[in-house]
């Protein structure tokens, strides 16, 4: 009976999707690249203080041979700091200048467990009301190319970090998935097949 | 080195023989000429007619062993000996006079000594035997002393996972041709001569491209990696790296090898994506530029950073780790691929016969070993499964034989 | 050094005459230097011995080696005179010698003793080779080992003599007739390096 069979269809796929979901989720973070999981100062934070150390909190071990965390300004230029210090999980960067307002890009090259090159960035912005560095910057640099640069010098730098987010595609993981989805459903489909010419027989 | 024009050519052999010959070397020039014609990509310049590729040769002898500055041929056996017992100076001195000799005549297009299968030595395709001596060679022959200081065995590595059956060896001959069938058979007779004193230690059979087929190209790897960029470049370079140019006469105009069997993890590598491939590397896996440049011998600049701060090129790249610019610290490597049956699951049995002349181990091979070893991230696929060194001595005049310097 | 360029033959059928006459140039295997005795080889001069001054050209001589009983010499000996040369004995200081033939005997391949001699015929070459024409060796006094280089002493039918030295070479090729009485082939480890 073909209208018994067109639901009796759909419930199996919708319960076979539901096994492959369920065997995919512990497959994924097994086989998965490291992914930075929370980072102080956070991503786009506006700070009103000069932060004194940068932490990357990562989903797996870092390896300290293999771990770079670096900090620039808007113009790029980067900011003194100490190599990283590595525990467990944990990347820490100590800042050894004094920070002036403005936007700041964090960026770190991981390796993960199974050996994949991770890197990333995210930007967050230092507005210190009792900072007085405007007059000191004004002293030392141009003082209205500041504003004017850093809009779109962080533009530039968001843009990359986009492109960086995506850079490493699909993903091997992912396309194993979905490979191990296919041949399910196409397995789900020729059950389903089976199934129905049984309950016309029957 | 006499050229083809001194080279005696016998009126009988003409008439025996030439004929034939003839026809079959226009027959073969014809074919090249038609694919040629065929294909407007091939460069006339670098194409060696399919012809000349079995008759090409090599010189034997001379003041350098042939084999190390040689243009590598397509094929290689890395053949390796232990000495037996009571295989002293003047047994050492028996063994390397028989296999000069048959080298020499094997390495010239001439069949060996009381050849079995004399045809087989007719086509030298650039075959060259290098014969490499390794610590037990000079223990054995009482003459520690005289060891080049460098050839020990190597400090062992974090990365390596070394198996006795692929490392060390008291003897090594290098076999190299562009072709695998002239190869087999100088293995066959060297390891014939070599019978009386010794045995067998390991043997490892390498491929690069076909003769011809990419000429005065760097070689690529079954990573897909060109392998051998930062090769000192010919000429001034090349003297400094590779060759001893002072010191006693069994020293002069040696040079050292260093052998190791590397076994890249093609499964592994499959998982990464073009881009992390590159960033582990630190070059473009076409061209070979570095990530800071556009072509293959364009000087990396490690300082340059991308837009988010990062360095172009990782810290961690082998690029970044293996990196010289003093043609002091270079290496000459000379590698060939190997690629072993795959497993019944398909897994690949694929790698590198690693093999690196250089004046000295010690100054040039073992800094840039013991970086790589400490943080190139392009060993979380490849291991070292084999290690031996040699010294390769300087070569012999005609008449004389590899070695005498040394053992006479 | 070995220039990195690459020679290539004038022709192949330079390559076809190498093997028609076996030609010994740079070989080490023909010189007058005779090394039984042990010592490390001495540099040795590459043209083949006697090939000027003696009766006969001898191009790639060699011997099996061996650690005792029988052995055998071979090489290509060329008559570039008018007339014909015979080999009429061999001797050398490491055995009592024969020469012998390969010779069908009721259907089988047997090794003899060569009646008359071994003939050069003139402006032309003779192979003594395993399976062939050879200088037998008939009782080692010391053993002959690969590398060693063994002197001989042919003596022609007119009188003449003519000395050259051949190198051992390891072989175990072909030698199923070859000594009758020792049928076990040679084991490859023998014979031993420096006994």
């Amino acid at each position: 009976m073909p209208t018994h069979a067109r639901p009796s269809f759909a419930g199996l796929l919708a319960a076979t999707l539901t096994t492959v979901t369920l065997l995919l989720v512990p497959a994924v973070p097994a086989a998965a690249h490291n992914t930075l999981k929370s980072a102080t100062p956070p991503k786009n934070a506006q700070l009103t203080s000069l932060p004194k150390e940068i932490t990357l909190e990562f989903m797996q071990e870092l390896n300290p041979a293999y771990t770079t965390i670096t900090l620039s300004d808007a113009a790029q230029q980067k900011v003194s700091t100490s190599e990283p210090a590595v525990t467990g999980t944990k990347g820490t960067i100590t800042i050894d200048q004094v920070l002036t307002n403005g936007t700041y890009t964090v960026a770190y090259r991981v390796v993960s467990a199974d050996g994949h090159p991770v890197q990333g960035s995210y930007q967050f912005t230092v507005a210190d009301p009792t900072a007085s560095p405007d007059a000191a910057a004004s002293a030392t640099t141009a003082p209205t190319a500041a504003p004017s640069t850093t809009p779109s010098s962080s533009t530039a730098a968001s843009s990359a970090v986009a492109a960086r987010d995506t850079d490493d595609g699909p993903g091997a993981p992912l396309l194993i998935g979905g490979a191990i989805l296919a041949a399910m459903i196409i397995a789900a489909g020729t059950v389903v097949v089976a199934r129905r010419r049984s309950t016309r027989e029957s | 080195m006499t050229g083809p024009s001194n080279r005696p050519v016998s009126r009988r052999g003409l008439l025996t023989g030439g004929a034939l010959a003839a026809g079959g070397a226009l027959a073969g020039a014809a074919a090249v000429t038609a694919a040629r014609s065929t294909n407007p990509e091939v460069r006339p310049a670098d194409t060696v007619p399919v012809a000349q590729v079995g008759t090409a040769v090599e010189p034997f002898h001379g003041a350098r062993q042939a084999g190390v500055t040689t243009e590598p041929q397509a094929h290689a056996a890395f053949v390796t000996f232990t000495l037996k017992p009571g295989t002293d100076r003047a047994a050492l001195g028996r063994m390397l006079r028989l296999l000069s000799d048959d080298a020499a005549r094997l390495t010239q297009g001439r069949p060996a000594l009381a050849d079995t299968e004399p045809e087989l030595g007719l086509l030298p395709a650039r075959l060259t035997v290098t014969f490499g001596f390794g610590p037990g060679l000079y223990r054995a022959a009482g003459l520690d002393d005289r060891r080049p200081p460098s050839v020990a065995d190597l400090p062992s590595f974090r990365i390596d996972r070394l198996q006795p059956h692929w490392s060390g060896g008291d003897l090594l001959l290098q076999i190299c041709a562009d072709d695998p069938l002239t190869v087999a058979h100088a293995q066959r007779v060297l390891v014939k001569d070599s019978r009386p004193f010794a045995t067998v230690a390991w043997v490892q059979q390498g491929f690069r491209r076909a003769a011809g087929a990419e000429p005065g190209r760097t070689q690529r790897n079954l990573f897909g990696q060109l392998d051998g960029t930062a090769n000192p470049k010919p000429g001034g370079p090349m003297e400094t790296a590779v060759w001893i140019h002072d010191g006693p006469d069994w020293l002069r105009d040696g040079t050292t090898l260093v052998v190791r069997r590397i076994s890249m993890n093609l499964e592994t590598w499959d998982l990464l994506g073009r881009t992390d491939r590159e960033l582990s590397v630190g070059r473009r896996l076409d061209t070979g530029a570095p990530l800071t440049g556009t072509a293959e011998h364009d000087e990396p600049d490690f300082d340059a950073l991308g837009p988010d701060g990062l360095t172009v090129i990782p810290d961690f790249s082998h690029l970044a780790r293996a990196h010289v610019t003093d043609d002091r610290l270079k290496l000459l490597r000379r590698s060939y691929n190997y690629d072993g049956a795959p497993a019944a699951d398909g897994t690949a049995d694929s790698g590198l016969i690693f093999a690196s002349f250089q004046a000295d181990i010690t100054k040039q091979f073992l800094p840039i070993q013991r970086r790589l070893a400490e943080r190139d991230l392009l060993n979380e696929w490849t291991t070292p499964i084999g290690s031996a060194v040699f010294a390769v001595p300087p070569g012999c005049p005609e008449g004389g034989w590899v070695g005498q310097q040394l053992l006479g | 050094m070995p220039s990195t360029r690459t020679r290539r033959l004038a022709r192949p059928a330079s390559l076809i005459s190498a093997v028609v006459l076996a030609g010994s140039i740079s070989g080490c295997g023909s010189s007058d230097d005779s090394s039984a005795a042990g010592s490390p080889p001495s540099p040795t001069v590459s043209a083949p011995t006697g090939t000027s001054a003696g009766v006969l050209g001898i191009r790639d001589p060699w011997v099996k080696a061996a650690d005792n009983g029988m052995t055998a010499a071979f090489g290509t000996f060329v008559n570039d005179g008018d007339a014909d040369v015979t080999i009429a004995s061999a001797a050398t200081e490491v055995s009592p010698m024969e020469l012998h033939e390969m010779a069908m005997q009721d259907g089988k391949m047997v090794m003899q003793a060569k009646p008359g001699g071994i003939v050069i015929k003139a402006n032309s070459s003779h192979v003594l080779e395993p399976g062939g024409d050879h200088l037998m060796l008939m009782d080692l006094k010391q053993p002959v080992r690969a590398g060693d280089e063994v002197t001989f002493t042919l003596t022609f039918g007119d009188g003449r003599t003519q000395t050259f030295t051949a190198v051992a070479k390891p072989f175990t090729g072909a030698q199923e007739s070859y000594a009758p009485g020792h049928g076990t082939p040679e084991t490859p480890a023998s014979p031993s390096p420096a006994s």
